[in-house]
């Protein structure tokens, strides 16, 4: 629930764990973290999709964690963007022609913001929330 | 005025007060008004109807997106997640349970064990009550 109107400019985002080697989350723990502070423009991880704005997946997509995906996708109400961090999440990574794997993430659900790296930098990171939350004003405003 | 009663005297039916919608009734332990209660009412459906108002009205109804978030996996029938008396007194249930086991099995659902055991209870009062 968005308070008041006024917060209509936060970006709250779930993140999804796609069966990532744990260090995208070391990473995006960091970019939360008060050296960054991003909680100050009103962005936050939430604990559910149902209240999120972006989701953040990281992980290239095993195949236990497919149908989870794409659900917890669904439960986001629109406007919705997607932010892929990682190289996994992107291409597979080192793990592209595994047997286990269903990703690339994009295979599996529409993605809006790639965030190289293995594992991306917090700054990425934070440059990759920026493009997402440009990317839902412009949802919002109905001109994408 | 509001009526005046006492706590625990009983009024025979032709000296009870007749009551109005906006008048108080004072028992001794309370008192009771059905326009306060009304006013309480239309306060409280007001401020639920605020609060349910300011919700996230981006839900689209009838989806995946109303169902409750568990961690990605699917919602289970409602059924299968209901918590059922006998978890509310297991404790109990176990700690009794040389009893139950006993209790439980004579309760077998068929008339004649019921009589049987009627008339063998009857018996031993019978000799209970001559003999001793």
């Amino acid at each position: 629930m968005k308070p008041t109107p006024y917060f209509n400019r936060s970006l709250w985002a779930f993140h999804f764990n796609s069966g990532s080697c744990n260090g995208c989350e070391i990473e995006i723990v960091a970019a939360i973290t008060p050296r960054y502070d991003p909680e100050r423009f009103g962005i936050k991880l939430v604990g559910s999709p149902r209240h999120a704005d972006v989701l953040v997946v990281t992980g290239p997509v095993v195949k236990k964690m497919k149908d989870r995906l794409i659900r917890v996708y669904n439960q986001i109400p629109d406007p919705k963007v997607v932010m892929c961090i990682g190289t996994c999440g992107i291409s597979g990574g080192v793990f592209y022609d595994s047997y286990n794997l269903e990703g690339p993430v994009d295979e599996i659900i529409p993605v809006d913001v790639y965030v190289p790296g293995c594992p991306p930098r917090p700054e990425a990171i934070i440059h990759g929330v920026v493009t997402a939350l440009a990317k839902l004003e412009r949802l919002e405003g109905g001109s994408v | 005025m509001p009526l005046q009663t006492r706590a625990g005297i009983l009024l025979p039916f032709s000296e009870v007060p007749e009551m109005t919608l906006i008048e108080s009734l004072s028992t001794g332990t309370g008192f009771w008004n059905p326009l306060a209660w009304l006013i309480a009412v239309v306060v409280a459906a007001v401020i639920v109807y605020l609060i349910r108002h300011r919700g996230e009205p981006g839900y689209k109804k009838g989806t995946i997106q109303t169902v409750p978030f568990i961690s990605g996996n699917p919602e289970p029938d409602k059924e299968m997640v209901h918590v059922r008396a006998s978890n509310l007194y297991w404790g109990y249930l176990d700690a009794l349970k040389g009893y139950y086991d006993l209790i439980v099995p004579a309760h077998t659902g068929v008339l004649n064990d019921y009589m049987l055991w009627y008339l063998g209870i009857m018996a031993a009062l019978f000799v209970v009550v001559m003999f001793i």
